[in-house]
């Protein structure tokens, strides 16, 4: 059975523009290159906390042979991807703090 | 079936065709066996464009790498459209294993097709549904869409000189445009002008470039209608797509039947703009409608091979007022198929091609029941 694999980062900006920019360029990128791993992102602000954000990119397999998690590593590792994580780090405040999740139940249609 | 009688059947090595079939049905069967609807659609497509009947559900096994040895020296076009096979055979199943994907991919690999239907396939397959679709849009429209306009390019009054068309972008208001349509109720009833105008009124649609209107772009697959003779219900519209993308000379094409199938087949994709999601009855799976795709694919090949033009770049507006049948003749619009008029194949102004809003608002305008 897949399973898919979600990495969280915790942020803290002023403003979330710039971020949503740099994500939406990332996903017209990655729509139109070599599939990998990678399934789309989403950019969450807590309503309780104003400046604290949450980013969700989730993974899934594309070959069987390799999972969700292996996929992230190594989308991870792109060149591309080490700007794009650093572009948005300049915009945040403080230290981001990533964690990871297997995902166990996902709602479909 | 005497294949020298049906335009659109090239001659075929019969054991050729059984040797493609064994390769498609290898890579797109999940660990179950081929579904019915991916059986019946790919035997449907094998018959209409060879004219040889092919039992997909019993063929054996044929790797990629032996695939690739029976029609690794035809030419890309030809291997393209045999993935293309391979991709509508995953498109039609829900979910997309992973392991079918991953197979199709490994098969367009050894025969040389680098295509970015397999990428979407794949994305599906994934469940990466929003990136299959900036893929999809992008790839297989936008970018082939601002590529085109080789040929005769021209979506109707005040466009010349502007930059081509954006595929999804919404409807604008265009009162030169929606004059230009209103004037073709004045056309005598056999051109093209007069239908497709009465086509939009019988039916309640308002007229391009009018309030409520259909956007420009999308407006040129309403002469397709008319030309082609398909109703206007979801079985119209995907035997109409299945024609306008096989009649594309770009392969790229088969973003139509890719999007259509995603709309209201399997649901993959929610909205285009201008069309939105209606699985309520899933539309390849309506009895005979795999026969009606395939025959719509035959006759979209006919017509590639005759103009080699896409079908959206035809000026029709400078075609208006000539009679239907000299723009079908003039365009090699073969007739339908018996295959696909005895599956249910209706025309144009048949109440069964429309759907129930439609035949109501006919109902009103005839001024009787149903």
């Amino acid at each position: 059975m897949n399973k898919n694999f979600s990495q969280t980062i915790s942020i803290r900006c002023d403003d979330p523009a710039p971020i949503i920019a740099l994500l939406e360029q990332w996903d017209i990128d990655q729509a139109s290159c070599d599939i990998m791993g990678y399934m789309g992102i989403r950019l969450l602000a807590d309503r309780d906390d104003p400046g604290a954000y949450i980013v969700i990119a989730d993974f899934g397999v594309v070959d069987p042979d390799v999972s969700a998690a292996d996929e992230a590593a190594r989308n991870n590792d792109r060149p591309e991807t080490q700007a794009t994580s650093a572009a948005m780090m300049s915009h945040c405040i403080g230290e981001p703090v990533f964690r990871n999740y297997d995902e166990l139940y996902r709602t479909d249609f | 079936m005497d294949p020298a009688a049906v335009p659109g059947i090239d001659e075929h090595d019969i054991a050729e065709v059984h040797l493609v079939a064994r390769g498609i049905a290898t890579a797109v069967a999940p660990e179950s066996g081929l579904s019915d609807v991916q059986a019946d659609l790919l035997e449907a497509i094998a018959s209409a464009l060879t004219g040889v009947d092919v039992d997909y559900r019993s063929c054996e096994p044929l790797g990629a790498a032996d695939l690739a040895a029976v029609i690794g020296d035809r030419d890309l076009d030809y291997r393209q459209r045999i993935v293309h096979h391979m991709v509508l055979g995953e498109l039609v199943l829900r979910p997309i294993p992973t392991v079918v994907a991953h197979r199709v991919a490994q098969y367009a690999e050894a025969l040389g097709v680098k295509d970015d239907f397999v990428r979407v396939a794949r994305r599906y397959a994934q469940g990466a549904y929003g990136l299959a679709w900036k893929d999809l849009s992008r790839n297989g429209f936008v970018d082939h869409v601002q590529a085109g306009g080789e040929g005769e390019i021209s979506q109707g009054p005040g466009r010349a000189g502007k930059a081509g068309p954006a595929p999804f972008d919404p409807a604008e208001l265009d009162p030169e445009l929606a004059a230009t349509w209103r004037g073709f109720a004045e056309l005598p009833p056999d051109t093209l002008g007069f239908r497709v105008w009465d086509m939009y009124d019988s039916r309640g649609f308002e007229l391009p470039g009018a309030p409520g209107g259909a956007p420009r772009y999308l407006a040129q697959h309403d002469f397709v209608h008319v030309i082609a003779d398909y109703g206007t219900n979801l079985k119209g519209e995907l035997e109409v797509f299945s024609f306008i993308g096989r009649a594309d000379p770009d392969p790229k094409g088969f973003a139509w039947l890719a999007t259509l199938t995603g709309l209201f087949e399997t649901g993959y994709i929610p909205t285009t703009g201008f069309f939105d999601r209606d699985v309520r009855e899933r539309v390849i799976q309506v009895p005979g409608m795999h026969r009606r795709v395939a025959d719509a694919i035959r006759r979209g090949k006919v017509v590639c091979q005759h103009n080699n033009l896409d079908l959206f770049e035809v000026d029709y507006y400078a075609r208006a007022a000539q009679p239907v049948d000299e723009v079908r003749e003039d365009l090699a619009v073969p007739p339908k198929g018996d295959s696909a008029i005895d599956a249910g194949s209706v025309g144009l102004d048949d109440l069964e091609g429309m759907s129930e809003i439609q035949r109501q608002v006919v109902a009103q305008r005839r001024g009787g029941s149903q």
